[in-house]
């Protein structure tokens, strides 16, 4: 992770052509829902409008939260889940959920919202031809908070994670709850030692066990697995990934039960061997029909430390026993457990291992299917956002200008990219290339331009060798 | 035939029995089921099976019978041996466990017995148990003497249905002044909750039976309210379940599906914000 201390913002490439053009959403730090073109020009932003995450609707609407709990008490809890129509009115809200005092704080209702939620009408909350999500009533579901406590993982306070369906007038109609279903995530004793003992305890409300951290939840939609007999894939079924287990999961709307499954130990088959650790993984979803790559699960692998096991060195306790530090985004067919297309550090063109956390994010981050069959990627915790060819080419970069003031980064949770015809208040942009910089003759104000003055040739010396002597070995390059 | 008490090995209920008998001078046998006891236990429960109750977790000790009379738990044997048949109903098995004792049902008892019922739970406290116990609103008396005399740990209401379907949903005539009384004792306990379970009424004689309404219990949450002057109780809503009904009747209703629930809690919840559903 080797980051200069001076380098642009903004949009660094665009190749207009090879790009699925539209707007570009996402929750510019401490500042707002920020809507930008291809060329990175603002053209919109709810100001304070928090986003966990901010989604685009048709109709130049937008969803986020009024605000968050107080990180004393709670951890993650958005207050609401709102719409917002262009001029920043309120046009539906959610808040009941659960009624919240804290110490010195107002008491209200809380939504406790926290990482996703899915309008009806599209299962994923990003762009699928056809599947528009609704603007003027359905149902929403919605990724929530709630403590408990639960013996059979641990005698502390759980921060649990629910997820719950909410009609267009308010109304509570399905809850499911990720505690209840413990004993169907296969879970070793090892891991469930650790967990019993620190079920990922954070300082908020005086400690409460963040244990599954579930961060995405979407709908399955119609697919050709459902379509051939697979009842686990029924298109009402829910997806969703805990990052401090490492589990992917999809469980059945009907019952709540798991009824397929990633994780939590990728060493139990040869196929999950061959698909390697997920780790600490966000926004696993299923491609929705009508995109190229449908049916298949999309997911940014982030690596970084995640899981509960057996200790080691690196995770003395057991607590998040798992570690790597780059990132991958995945693109798996779900029967299989194939990997049918990914972007690596190795796609990314770095050496690898060595120079591999140069795609790295170990925490936030997302991956959209865009129509063309491109991929946009939100490599988070640098605030990068980057849309990728399938032939791995970046057609497309973006760094958030905007650090936080409280925190000092320029993260972006999770990016989206909507149709220009989205936000019918605007007229279409002009679409600007934006050529690659030639990193090696760029130079800043002041900066000596490259090129020796003087060269010397020295008689004798051998040619370089090519990359596979460096200190460390690759971990694959010894034939086992 | 001679008093028994079959018991299992470190088994504290089976000691505290123990202890009450030889204190009242009441002479017994002790088979210790995973010892010498093992065969005669085996033939008592396959001649009694239906006396004894068998839980998901297995069978409660100890158990005991006089011959004519066979109790189980430490509640109901206690009571059997203090009293005789005059605390029936107030006790039932349990199904907690370690120092919790539950299964002891305020409203269920003759209240002429109160007194003895008394002395019952104070033999328990006085063996360092924590006692639950359960009422569905009748015998605020009593409720206030186990109030008075710190003989409980955590009460359970049931709220059976608003104010007008008390009588109807009992069965019987009820003073709702004596519901109102125990509604503003319960929140004086260490520990409580209010509960209502979405029953089956007969509204009227000859009309069809119909499950409470979410209106309706949202009217019971409001009784809360109205009397204890507060939204911030905690209050489950419950499923009925026809199945385990005791009036056949009932056996062959429609259950209600879970996701229901949801809508009971949201009309709760005007006025008990911490309203739950009960999960399975």
């Amino acid at each position: 992770m080797t980051y200069p201390s001076v380098y642009p913002t903004g949009v660094t490439i665009y190749n207009p052509e090879k790009c699925w053009n539209g707007y570009t959403v996402f929750q510019a730090k401490e500042l707002g829902a920020l809507v930008i073109d291809m060329n990175g020009a603002e053209v919109q932003l709810w100001k304070g409008l928090h986003g966990f995450p901010n989604k685009l609707l048709p109709g130049g609407y937008v969803m986020g939260h009024t605000g968050e709990r107080n990180n004393a008490y709670g951890m993650q809890d958005q207050i609401d889940l709102v719409q917002m129509d262009w001029e920043g009115n309120i046009v539906w809200r959610f808040n009941r959920y659960e009624y919240i005092e804290d110490p010195g704080e107002k008491p209200q209702w809380m939504a406790r919202q926290h990482h996703d939620y899915q309008r009806e009408g599209n299962p994923v909350g990003y762009y699928v031809p056809g599947m528009e999500p609704r603007v003027d009533g359905g149902n929403t579901l919605i990724l929530c908070h709630k403590n408990l406590k639960n013996p059979k993982i641990s005698d502390k306070l759980l921060l649990d994670d629910t997820i719950i369906e909410v009609t267009w007038e308010g109304d509570i109609v399905w809850e499911w709850i990720c505690s209840d279903h413990f004993d169907e995530y296969d879970f070793s004793e090892e891991a469930k030692n650790i967990l019993c003992r620190d079920p990922n305890m954070r300082p908020s409300g005086g400690g409460m066990g963040d244990w599954m951290h579930i961060n995405s939840m979407s709908v399955l939609g119609p697919n050709k697995w459902y379509d051939a007999g697979d009842e686990r894939f029924h298109p009402d079924n829910i997806i969703w990934d805990g990052r401090e287990t490492n589990i992917i999961a999809i469980i059945e709307k009907k019952t709540g039960k798991i009824v397929w499954k990633l994780g939590p130990d990728y060493n139990t088959s040869k196929e999950l061997r061959e698909l390697g650790w997920i780790i600490g993984q966000h926004h696993a979803h299923m491609i929705p029909r009508g995109l190229p790559g449908e049916g298949n699960i999309l997911v940014f692998d982030n690596g970084g430390w995640a899981g509960y096991g057996a200790p080691n060195p690196g995770a003395p306790k057991g607590i998040k026993n798992a570690l790597r530090d780059y990132s991958r985004v995945l693109e798996i067919d779900p029967v299989t457990l194939k990997i049918v297309w990914q972007y690596t550090p190795v796609e990314a063109g770095f050496v690898h291992p060595v120079d591999s956390n140069r795609f790295y994010s170990p925490f936030i981050s997302s991956a959209q299917r865009l129509p063309n069959g491109n991929t946009l990627i939100t490599e988070g915790s640098g605030g990068r956002l980057i849309e990728v060819t399938p032939e791995h080419e970046i057609v497309w970069e973006y760094i958030s200008p905007y650090w936080g003031k409280n925190m000092k980064i320029n993260m972006i949770y999770r990016a989206y990219r909507a149709p220009y015809e989205w936000i019918p208040q605007l007229d279409p942009p002009k679409e600007v290339p934006v050529e690659r910089i030639d990193v090696t003759t760029f130079r800043v104000p002041g900066a000596a331009p490259i090129g020796r003055k003087k060269e010397t040739i020295v008689e004798g010396v051998l040619p370089y060798q090519g990359d596979a002597a460096l200190c460390v070995a690759a971990g694959d390059e010894v034939a086992e | 035939m001679n008093n028994i008490i079959f018991t299992v090995p470190g088994c504290t209920r089976c000691k505290i029995v123990k202890d009450f008998m030889k204190e009242k001078g009441i002479a017994y046998v002790e088979k210790d089921i995973k010892a010498e006891g093992k065969e005669e236990f085996q033939q008592f429960y396959t001649a009694n099976r239906k006396s004894i109750y068998r839980g998901a977790e297995g069978i409660e000790f100890p158990i005991f019978t006089d011959g004519n009379k066979i109790c189980q738990g430490i509640g109901p044997v206690l009571a059997y041996l203090n009293s005789g048949e005059k605390l029936a109903g107030y006790f039932s098995v349990g199904t907690l466990h370690r120092e919790w004792v539950d299964g002891i049902h305020i409203s269920s008892g003759n209240s002429k017995y109160a007194d003895d019922l008394m002395s019952v739970l104070r033999y328990l406290k006085g063996n360092a148990m924590k006692l639950k116990v359960d009422t569905n609103g009748k015998h605020s008396h009593i409720l206030q003497m186990i109030l008075d005399n710190a003989l409980a740990d955590n009460v359970v209401m049931n709220v059976v249905g608003p104010p007008d379907l008390y009588s109807t949903i009992l069965e019987e005539e009820v003073d709702l002044r004596d519901i109102e009384k125990t509604i503003s004792l319960v929140p004086k306990f260490p520990e409580y909750q209010f509960q209502t379970t979405i029953v089956p009424v007969m509204r009227q004689e000859g009309e069809a039976i119909s499950y409470l309404t979410p209106e309706e219990v949202a009217l019971a949450a409001k009784f809360i309210e109205e009397v204890t002057r507060s939204k911030k109780h905690p209050y489950l809503i419950k499923l009925f379940n026809p199945r385990e009904a005791k009036d056949e009747r009932l056996k062959s209703l429609e259950p209600l599906s879970p996701n229901i629930l949801f809508k009971y809690r949201t009309v709760a919840r005007e006025y008990q914000m911490f309203a739950e559903v009960e999960r399975e």
